[in-house]
């Protein structure tokens, strides 16, 4: 039996229909978002490497994230034990990480946030942005403007 | 806010789990102690309020080009062979 379709008018990107079980649950929100729970991750079929994050709690939010490892091949953050214990990870198969982009006003330029990635339980469908204190990631590392056009295969 | 006034050694519960001690106080700078349960986050302000901001600026973010909406497909990361 097919899952019912819900429809929502996005500011950005106009009508979208999703299934319940595609959400992705924050909860804990975001820094800046405490009370936005529910997201949808959307891709432009014209841009591949970008997700979005669509807020479904405020349609008027939605933040750019990408793969690290598509720009950052030897990225390698250090999680602490909350990230394990509070989204009930127990190895790297359970979970996705995605970092949150910031793109300057004018285009010029775009930084990525490898201090705090975002980790999805893709299990469970529960997420949570991760800080990694005292590392030496930068939350602005400078990106280059071109994305690579698809990912490395394993 | 709740101000409370501490010496050398005495400390701090913050609900049932969270403990703050005093370590050591020298001049300009205090260092505290923190015991927590491991599920608990624990920060610096500066970096919550970092991450806090670059979530904010990654709002002013428009669309590169139009396009159709599709549901993105999350994976895992495989570590390339070595």
């Amino acid at each position: 039996m097919e899952e019912q379709q819900i429809t929502v008018e996005l500011p950005r990107f106009g009508a979208c229909s999703y299934a319940p079980d595609e959400i992705i649950e924050f909860p804990w929100g975001l820094p800046g978002f405490p009370t936005l729970r529910n997201w949808l991750p959307l891709n432009l079929d014209s841009h591949p490497s970008f997700v979005w994050l669509q807020s479904l709690d405020d349609t008027s939010v939605a933040l750019p994230a990408v793969d690290p490892w598509m720009v950052f091949e030897n990225y390698d953050p250090k999680l602490p034990a909350y990230a394990f214990t509070s989204l009930e990870i127990r190895e790297a198969g359970d979970f996705a990480t995605l970092c949150v982009v910031v793109v300057t006003p004018n285009a010029a330029e775009m930084t990525i946030n490898l201090m705090a990635p975002v980790i999805i339980n893709l299990r469970t469908r529960k997420a949570r942005q991760i800080m990694l204190d005292g590392s030496s990631y930068s939350p602005r590392e400078p990106m280059p403007r071109k994305m690579p056009a698809s990912s490395k295969s394993a | 806010m709740l101000v409370l006034s501490r010496k050398i050694n005495q400390s701090i519960m913050i609900g049932d789990d969270v403990r703050i001690v005093i370590v050591a106080v020298d001049r300009d700078q205090v260092k505290l102690g923190i015991e927590a349960p491991r599920a608990v986050p624990v920060h610096r302000s500066e970096v919550y309020e970092e991450i806090r901001k670059t979530n904010q600026e990654a709002l002013g973010a428009a669309p590169v080009a139009a396009g159709k909406p599709e549901r993105a497909t999350l994976k895992p990361r495989t570590k390339p062979n070595h």
